[in-house]
């Protein structure tokens, strides 16, 4: 009679390899977030001044009498620049807790027992939170040019604007990328989702107030980089090549939001780690 | 910020320390681990450690100006080993360190013959079951079990059906669909080993899992890791009861204030423990029926209460515990909710040791 092998067997399946693990993250987070119904509704909401824009581009494609609505290129930047608004209440609905969540639920330790690297699980929140962000800024922005050139039925918008198409996707990717770490490392600062919303705003409208008060005093706009957002706005000017609002030197602006980010990625470094054990 | 200070001691302090040892009548060669005894200029394994479970060699981990573990080279061998010792004694820090989650402030340490800090490939192959709770409460079992289980690299349905065979395994099927918020703090831990071992991993670390459990589930718990053995893989077990690992396994490493006192076989300490009065504190249904079960117990040294509990103090903890289970098991004193022990005892009995 055969004798079978009783020791040991490992799982035989199929796996995925490493370094994708950061993919479930996004994966799940997305789905978790997508259940929520007034999430969806803000969703909706945010994509309002799009269904606008659509109706406004056909109504300038269709009947010459309506052409003064026709879309130029700085119309782009300027409603990238409004879709900041919904950007804000994503960031955060949507990252508040990323982080903050998992430290008060101490699941941190368990995430990084798998074989999860710590750039991998920022990278997965990240990715959660840039979904979001992308969903109400470039994919808007880009299905809005598509609806135009189809309504004009010519690519002579686009060719006469060949900087178009990367200036939407690098002013979109710098909104996004620097509200996304921001909020990312300011949520792993704290275990209470509430207070990193608070914060996030705090940041937002503290520095815009202190810009206001600043420039109240000595009515010179180069102080402007103290502000989030104004930096923010400098940055899009740029890429769409408009006349910039403020007497601060572009590069000052896209320093100072570099310098966010990169403040965002040490704070982040520290921060998430297997929690130290100290009785 | 400043340098973290030098451990204290000397490296040739570490190693058996049982009476006996000093005058020439230790125990023969000490079966499981072994501890290097000596400096070593050397930061590579020794050689022991080609095909052990876990090597560390001069391993040592500050916190600020805290020592968490100090200067700890141990090999240990494949199969359960107990790491026992007091609270604050190292032991969450060494299986933080084991499973990759803490980088070593000096020293090495290989886990399953490769170096565990920053290699997520050796993380697939360990199952890590943390002392405290670790999960949303929000969500049931089935659903953070089978969402740890994709980290691994699982599709979503072999992850859904390695996490029912886990929940399975640790008997909790039937609450699977439950929000962990409900659950007891039995049900908690067990849920936290259904993760852990969920990925099939070679080596489980399970950092006080018996922790909580009501006496049935800690006999289940128990079967389980000796069952999980005996199938060829590893198991490092950490407890501040010598009961509790010593129903586990032979082999333990005693550690003490961040260094590895003693390894070797459990029976050369226990008679040292017993010597000790041991405190268990029992949640209970009705904890004044339970005491006076308890008052027939001829090895009863003291009984108090404590809200919702009692609290007894045993002379020999081992008939102690089986009578408990006997107890919990007929329902004749009630419910036994959570039976937990302190650990004055062990560190009584450690005190003794490094005298």
């Amino acid at each position: 009679m055969p004798i079978h092998d009783q020791s040991y067997r490992h799982y035989g399946g199929q796996r995925e390899p490493l370094g994708r693990a950061w993919l479930v993250i996004v994966g799940d987070g997305v789905r978790t977030i997508m259940r929520k119904r007034a999430f969806i509704g803000l969703l909706l909401f945010a994509w309002l001044p799009f269904v606008v824009r659509a109706v406004q581009v056909y109504l300038a494609a269709n009947y010459p009498q309506m052409s003064m609505l026709a879309l130029k290129a700085d119309t782009y930047r300027e409603d990238l620049e409004k879709q900041g608004f919904f950007v804000f209440f994503i960031t955060i609905w949507v990252g508040a807790g990323l982080i903050a969540n998992d430290r008060r639920a101490n699941a941190l330790q368990i995430y990084l027992s798998k074989p999860l690297a710590r750039a991998e699980y920022i990278a997965g929140k990240l990715g959660i939170l840039m979904v979001f962000q992308i969903m109400v800024t470039w994919v808007p922005s880009m299905l809005l040019l598509l609806l135009q050139t189809l309504f004009a039925g010519s690519f002579d918008f686009v060719s006469k604007n060949l900087f178009i198409i990367p200036a939407i996707t690098i002013f979109s990717f710098v909104q996004v990328l620097a509200a996304s770490f921001t909020m990312l490392a300011l949520s792993s600062l704290s275990k209470s989702s509430r207070f990193v919303a608070i914060l996030y705003a705090g940041i937002v409208f503290f520095t815009q107030a202190l810009y206001g008060i600043v420039y109240g005093v000595t009515r010179d706009s180069s102080f402007s980089w103290i502000s989030f957002l104004a930096n923010l706005e400098e940055v899009g000017r740029l890429v769409f090549r408009a006349k910039m609002h403020y007497d601060t030197p572009w590069a000052v602006s896209l320093l100072a939001i570099l310098a966010i980010v990169g403040v965002s990625i040490v704070v982040l470094e520290r921060r998430v780690r297997g929690v130290e054990v100290v009785k | 910020m400043s340098a973290p200070p030098e451990p204290n001691g000397s490296r040739a302090a570490v190693g058996p320390v049982l009476p006996g040892a000093a005058d020439g009548e230790a125990e023969p060669a000490l079966s499981g681990a072994t501890v290097a005894a000596g400096p070593s200029a050397e930061t590579s394994p020794p050689p022991e450690a080609a095909g052990a479970l876990v090597a560390s060699d001069h391993l040592s981990k500050w916190y600020g100006q805290v020592i968490g573990l100090n200067d700890v080279s141990v090999v240990v061998p494949h199969g359960i080993t107990g790491l026992l010792g007091p609270n604050g004694a190292g032991k969450s820090t060494f299986m933080k360190l084991m499973t990759g989650q803490l980088k070593p402030s000096k020293g090495t340490v290989q886990v399953l013959g490769e170096p565990v800090w920053n290699n997520p490939a050796v993380f697939a192959r360990l199952g890590f079951c943390p002392e405290q709770d670790a999960f949303y409460d929000r969500m049931t079992g089935r659903e953070w079990v089978t969402a740890l289980v994709r980290l691994n690299g699982y599709s979503e349905g072999q992850a859904a059906e390695a996490a029912r065979r886990a929940l399975e395994t640790v008997d909790l099927l039937d609450a699977a669909d439950r929000k962990i918020g409900g659950y007891s703090k039995g049900m908690r831990q067990r849920v936290k080993l259904a993760q852990a071992l969920a990925h099939d991993p070679e080596l489980l670390v399970l950092d006080e899992p018996l922790g909580g459990m009501d006496p049935i589930a800690r006999r289940k718990t128990i079967r389980l890791v000796r069952e999980w053995a005996r199938q060829g893989r590893s198991v490092i077990v950490s407890s501040h009861i010598l009961h509790e690992i010593e129903s586990m396994t032979q082999n333990i490493l005693l550690i003490n204030n961040g260094r590895i006192l003693a390894e070797g076989n459990v029976h050369q300490i226990r008679e040292l423990i017993d010597e000790h009065p041991h405190t268990v504190q029992i949640l209970a249904e009705n904890p004044r029926a339970l005491a006076r079960q308890f008052l027939a117990f001829d090895d009863l040294l003291s009984l108090k209460f404590e809200e919702d509990a009692v609290v007894a103090q045993t002379a020999r903890p081992d008939a102690f515990y089986r009578r408990l289970t006997e107890l919990a098991a007929s329902g004749e004193a009630g419910e036994v909710r959570e039976v937990t022990s302190p650990d004055d005892n062990l560190q009584a009995v450690f005190q003794y040791l490094v005298k």
